[in-house]
């Protein structure tokens, strides 16, 4: 009895809430990541709300999972609850949240993915993926090395957290097109830098050891990038080393205006939301939306970086 | 036999498993890396384990009083970001001091609640992990702190600098474990805090202010933090909301490897200074011969499970358990 009076209240509850929006309001819904843990997921979400804010036809219900895969789930199940015509999600997790994927696509709530994508298993239910492309972003980085290179050399690799689909993409679009475009260049060894610039420095310093000749270092971002500058810089081995990253940092950016280091990839959390946003209202509108939508993450270097505002983290 | 009767070798080897086993993979990674034992190659390892190690001084003073700090780890995220944006904003010889003062209020909270209201330590510190996390990212709004002017500020001493040729890293871990080795051995406060840990109510009974001696280990173990922290923002010159993360998992290996027992009463701050370098060395002898990450965590697994057998080998003299 006390449960069916809570769900008429609810109901009651999402009704006022439904009728309360005007017919032609749009309602997208977004559960984000983790806000807060990170420089790039801050400036997401008030960039997000900012272009939502910007279009009159356009209301969004904001949340945040705070890294919790359970939690989503439940904001996701919330989401349908309230009617909204679409929405958005950032994996915490992208093999977890297929069944409420699933689930929202059963009730007829399209749902865009952003930023990482969900399992394969998921790509079914989604309407849209909308984020960067890190298998190109780790041929851009292919690229610059074998250019900065002229196609010669011995360098390392320091990754992302292992077992993380950024940190892998990224490892496998640089590993096949430096392989394909660069055969001059080898590998020297490949280790994990966790995302954290201390644990890069770590692991560089090691390589430095072990290494006596290292012409370039590619990492899998630019906070781990500087950690290995750091460390070749303290051994008295940076003059003449390439280095090479992806997600353009502030110190990275400020590195390479130093000339210190050598080139990144530009990706621009402002794009990511505002992509989002726009993918979520293409599928409203009934357009043919692809798949899988990328916003453009360029090649940054010493030569082009003055066309880029210096990055907010 | 020789391994059933490890006693054979004197009370002295007995005691010193730890250090058997230090030597015994020492010597096993010289053998497949030449560049192992190279001069730079030891002060590289040495530098690079003063953070871990500094904090798991702290952590084995705790621990050897009854309880445990996982809250370190986050306590660290919190010291580096406070210590590198306070910095550029208030100047270094400011900067610090604040960190310090900042630091010791957590630490002074840890001990409030296990000391002196008796809370379950894990409860407490597994807690304020979280909720410290929370305040870093509260403070930092998400955004990453750097140092603006690297080369130029003298706060480059405590992470880059060297004295006498020696990294200062390595003289403040050393330094730090020397100080604290003497404390714990020698001084009333050290006995206080191995009484306390080893039998809580008999220390009470012998007039032993039990919770002051908890709560001042907590303070202890917040300083030792603060300290990393210097180290770490200096080193680095910037900072991650979540650098610590996971470290205090580092730092509780490193005791654990140095024998302090996770019951309390027992412990040496000098043994834990063996555990930190030979995880550190494990970790870097495995890259210099080339071994990928997923080795270095079964490795380093296998040598803890290792050295502690070895450990408790050593102590009862055999190798299995009398008793079956």
């Amino acid at each position: 009895m006390r449960n069916s009076m809570r769900l008429l209240l609810a109901s009651c509850g999402t009704l006022a809430l439904a009728s309360a929006a005007s017919a032609d309001t749009i309602r997208i819904g977004i559960t984000q990541n983790n806000v807060g843990i990170d420089s790039y997921q801050t400036t997401y979400e008030q960039a997000f709300i900012e272009a939502a804010d910007a279009n009159p036809d356009v209301e969004v219900i904001v949340l945040d999972a705070g890294g919790d895969v359970a939690r989503q789930i439940s904001q996701m199940q919330d989401l349908i609850q309230q009617n909204v015509d679409a929405i958005i999600v950032w994996p915490t997790d992208g093999q977890a949240l297929v069944p409420a994927v699933r689930n929202a696509h059963r009730e007829g709530v399209p749902v865009i993915v952003t930023n990482s994508n969900i399992a394969e298993a998921g790509m079914d239910f989604i309407a849209a993926f909308s984020g960067p492309n890190n298998i190109q972003q780790g041929i851009y980085s292919a690229e610059m090395m074998c250019e900065a290179l002229d196609g010669e050399g011995e360098i390392v690799q320091i990754t992302g957290m292992p077992g993380y689909t950024t940190a892998i993409e990224r490892q496998q679009g640089f590993d096949e097109r430096l392989a394909e475009l660069c055969p001059g260049v080898t590998q020297l060894d490949i280790q994990p830098g966790d995302w954290n610039r201390e644990r890069a420095q770590r692991t560089m310093e090691t390589l430095l050891t072990r290494f006596d000749n290292i012409d370039g270092v590619y990492s899998g971002d630019d906070n781990m990038g500087v950690g290995a500058l750091n460390a070749a810089l303290a051994a008295g081995r940076a003059e003449g080393m390439v280095f090479i990253g992806a997600t353009n940092f502030a110190v990275g950016y400020d590195a390479m205006e130093r000339g210190e280091y050598w080139g990144s990839v530009y990706q621009s959390p402002v794009d990511d939301a505002r992509a989002a946003l726009q993918t979520a209202l293409d599928v409203l509108a009934g357009e043919d939306v692809p798949k899988l939508n990328y916003f453009d993450t360029p090649k940054i270097t010493q030569e082009n970086m003055h066309e880029f505002d210096r990055p907010v983290f | 036999m020789l391994l059933t009767r490890l006693k054979a070798g004197g009370p002295a080897i007995a005691k010193q498993g730890i250090l058997v086993a230090f030597i015994v993979f020492m010597i096993a990674f010289s053998l497949m890396s030449d560049r192992f034992l190279s001069a730079d190659n030891i002060m590289s390892v040495f530098r690079q384990s003063a953070i871990i190690g500094v904090m798991a001084i702290g952590v084995t003073i705790v621990v050897i009083g009854g309880n445990l700090d996982l809250s370190v780890g986050s306590m660290l995220s919190f010291a580096t970001v406070l210590v590198v944006d306070l910095h550029d904003k208030i100047g270094p010889e400011l900067a610090i001091p604040v960190m310090i003062m900042a630091t010791l209020c957590l630490g002074a909270i840890n001990g409030f609640l296990i000391g002196i209201l008796r809370l379950n330590s894990l409860i407490v510190t597994l807690g304020m992990l979280s909720a410290i996390q929370g305040l870093v990212l509260i403070y930092s709004g998400g955004q990453n702190v750097d140092i603006a002017d690297q080369s130029g500020t003298w706060f480059a001493i405590f992470g880059r600098g060297a004295i006498f040729g020696v990294a200062t890293p390595i003289i403040i871990f050393l330094g730090l474990a020397l100080i604290f080795h003497v404390i714990m051995t020698t001084m009333p406060f050290g006995r206080r805090v191995h009484a306390v840990g080893g039998n809580p109510t008999a220390s009470v009974f012998s007039g032993i202010p039990r919770s002051r001696v908890v709560f001042m280990t907590y303070l202890i173990s917040a300083l030792c933090v603060a300290i990393a922290a210097i180290i770490l923002g200096s080193r680095v010159m910037g900072s991650q909301n979540n650098v610590g993360q996971g470290y205090e998992l580092q730092v509780l290996a490193a005791v654990i490897l140095g024998g302090t027992s996770l019951l309390g009463g027992s412990g040496s701050i000098l043994r834990t200074v063996l555990g930190v370098l030979m995880l550190a060395f494990i970790q870097n002898g495995l890259i210099l011969m080339g071994q990928p990450y997923y080795t270095q965590w079964l490795v380093t697994w296998a040598v803890i499970i290792v050295a502690v057998w070895l450990d408790v080998a050593a102590k009862r003299g055999r190798l299995f358990s009398p008793i079956a």
